[in-house]
Order: structure tokens, then C-alpha cells, then sequence
């Protein structure tokens, strides 16, 4: 009995069983049969290399090109798509904000316009006032009209919503502040 | 088959940004090796063209993954060989290939009087002449053709024995008759 061509070929690739590796060594007709088998390999290694009958170098870099220009098409897509999504978060945004915003600047404003009533109907330049109240009133007049100065310019400077809100609600301070001034003389002399 | 496969470094770091000179150097390096393979195991030619340009796509495509372990052939080789396995499967040729087997048992007269080992390997089954191939020649272990194949270890070995056994009988009749 002789090897096979699987035992010759596990043997080879060292994996034959203890008996073929046995019989091999004493076995001419096996020796010849796995001489022909390195011989079959060899030749197999050896046969010339098989060229491509044609260049596919144009149609993969075609392909290759495509696919680039697909991709950036889509990376634009999806950009127009975040811009536009960033775009409706930003209408969606203002829209609720801008209540807010009206709220605050319509509130300040009607404060500033009844405290300019009271101050008005107060007529303080009538009225006798000692130096230091004078000058404390003068400061804060200087300082609204510096500020009433900042809201006229208000459209020219580009300051934002919530600036003209604070802006305001300074101008409603100040003349809080200067009707402080008045009642507290107005109570000091008894008025 | 003697070729030189060496690529340089810079070569593959170019190709890598996606250089298309540098691809296309690539391409002239290994057009030749990765249709030989693929024309092994194809069936036809024209089979053989589109592993060549499915396998470089993939080059093209994966490249940044290539590590540098190990040489850039024996990357682009493994690529080419699943390609041409993947084609062999999905041409269903498994039924054609067992026609072919149980007729091997009986060679034709003009095979008789001897062929070369160039045609030998045409008249094995599609699924053993790619076993062979990759085993013997360029250096698949049983482990990784089973893998590409879909098939067990000793389905792949099996397929060798079988090769080599019809190899043999068709390239010394003499032999094989006695």
C-alpha cells in the first residue's frame, strides 16, 4: 500500500501521519511520487505572469472621481441642510425671544415716562434747593441727558436689543434716583 | 512569476491622501500580480479584468488603513484573492465545478496524449484550481482560504489533494493509467 496524494500533500505541508512519514522513507515509488509533487509546485510558481489585455487604470480613476465628486456633492448637501436647519432655529428663536424683549424695553419705557410726569409736575426749578442738593441734582440731570444722548444714537451704534433694554432701565434709575433727592428735601423742610 | 514588488514609502504615504498620481503608480506596480491571481482563479479574462478593478477601488478606498505592517503586496494580494473568491461564489459555480470533478476521472483522448501544466490548470474545477493556486503559489494557509471561501478547513484541504491528484493524472497519463 502507498501513500496518497493527501498524504503526500499533508506531509509536505507537515501534517502527514507517523505512518506515511515511514513509508515514504522506504518507499522509491512514494519518493518519486512526492519528488513530482515539489517538481508540479515549482512549475506552478514558475508559470510567466499573466498581464491585463487591457488598461483599467482610466475606468477605476473615472470611477474613483465620480465617488469624490458624489461625496463633496453630499458633504454640500448636508451643509445646506445644517445651515438651513441653523437658520429656522434662529427665526424660531427670535420669535420667542422677541416678546421678552418688547416686554422689558415697553415696561422701562413707561416707567421713565411716569417718572418723567412726576418730575415734571414737581417743577423743581421753582423750588429752592440747598448747594449740595443742587449739585447732587444737576449731576443726575447731566447724567440722564448723557444717557437720553446714548439712545438717540441708538440706531447708528449697533447695540444689541438687550443694551437698549439696560439703557433704559439706567434712564429709570436716574430719575428714581433724583426723585429721591426731592422727596427727601421735601420731607426735610416739611413740604 | 518574477516581479518586482517593492513601493516605496513615500509612495504609499501620497497615495494615502488620495493622490491619484500616486494611486495610479500604485496601480502600474501591482496591475500585473493581481490579475495574474485573479486569472488563476477566474474563470475567463474578462472576469479576471473586473476582480483588477474591483480590487484597486478597494485599494483606493481602504489604503488608509494600511498600517505599514508588513508589505504592501501581501495587503493588496489578500484583497485581490477575497475579490476573486467572492466572484467565484456569486457566479454560483459550485454546480459547474462538481460536473467538472466527476469528470475527471476519465480524461479525453487529446489530454491523454499530454497538455501542458498552463492548460492543466483550465481543466480544473474553478473551486480547486483557486485552491491550489492560493495554497501552493501565493502562500494562503488552509485557515484563510476556508475563511474566504465560506468553507471549512478540511474542505479547502481536500480541494488541494484533489487538485494536485488531477494535475497529476493529466499532466503523465502513463502514470496516472498505471
Amino acid at each position: 500500500m502507498h501513500c496518497t496524494i493527501e498524504d503526500l500533500v499533508a506531509l509536505r505541508d507537515g501534517e502527514g501521519s507517523v505512518w506515511a512519514r515511514r513509508h515514504v522513507e522506504e518507499c522509491a515509488e512514494c519518493q518519486a511520487e512526492r519528488e513530482r509533487l515539489y517538481q508540479r509546485v515549482a512549475q506552478l510558481k514558475a508559470l510567466p505572469a499573466l498581464r491585463p489585455p487591457r488598461d483599467r487604470w482610466h475606468a477605476i480613476r473615472d470611477t474613483v472621481l465620480a465617488e469624490r465628486s458624489h461625496r463633496r456633492q453630499r458633504w454640500l448637501r448636508s451643509g445646506l441642510a445644517v445651515a438651513a436647519a441653523l437658520a429656522g432655529l434662529v427665526i424660531v428663536y427670535s420669535m420667542v425671544k422677541a416678546p421678552a424683549y418688547a416686554d422689558n424695553l415697553a415696561q422701562a419705557k413707561q416707567q421713565s415716562a411716569q417718572l418723567e410726569t412726576v418730575l415734571h409736575d414737581y417743577d423743581s426749578d421753582s423750588r429752592v434747593m440747598s448747594g449740595r442738593e443742587a449739585d447732587l441734582t444737576a449731576q443726575l440731570e447731566d447724567q440722564i441727558a448723557s444717557l437720553d444722548g446714548r439712545l438717540a444714537q441708538f440706531g447708528d451704534s449697533g447695540v444689541g436689543e438687550a443694551q437698549l433694554v439696560d439703557l433704559w432701565r439706567q434712564r429709570v434709575d436716574l430719575m428714581q434716583q433724583l426723585m429721591q433727592v426731592h422727596v427727601t428735601r421735601a420731607k426735610y423742610v416739611g413740604l | 512569476m518574477t516581479l518586482s514588488l517593492s513601493v516605496p514609502d513615500i509612495l504609499v504615504a501620497r497615495a494615502k491622501t488620495g493622490d491619484l498620481e500616486a494611486l495610479e503608480a500604485l496601480y502600474r506596480a501591482f496591475e500585473t500580480p493581481v490579475y495574474h491571481l485573479a486569472r488563476r482563479i477566474c474563470r475567463t479574462p474578462e472576469d479576471a479584468e473586473d476582480v483588477l478593478q474591483e480590487t484597486f477601488l478597494e485599494v483606493v478606498k481602504s489604503i488608509g488603513q494600511y498600517r505599514g505592517e508588513g508589505h504592501l503586496w501581501g495587503w493588496v494580494r489578500q484583497i485581490a484573492a477575497s475579490k476573486a473568491l467572492m466572484r467565484l461564489r456569486a457566479e454560483k459555480l459550485r454546480a459547474t465545478d462538481e460536473l467538472i470533478d466527476e469528470a475527471a476521472g476519465a480524461p479525453p483522448p487529446s489530454v491523454a496524449a499530454g497538455i501542458d501544466l498552463e492548460r492543466a490548470l483550465e481543466q480544473l474545477s474553478a473551486t480547486s484550481r483557486a485552491v491550489v493556486w492560493l495554497h501552493d503559489v501565493e502562500g494562503f494557509t488552509h485557515e484563510e482560504i476556508a475563511e474566504r471561501m465560506g468553507r471549512t478547513v478540511s474542505f479547502s484541504k481536500s480541494q488541494l489533494a484533489r487538485a494536485h491528484a488531477r494535475l497529476r493524472r493529466l499532466l503523465s497519463p502513463a502514470v496516472a493509467g498505471s
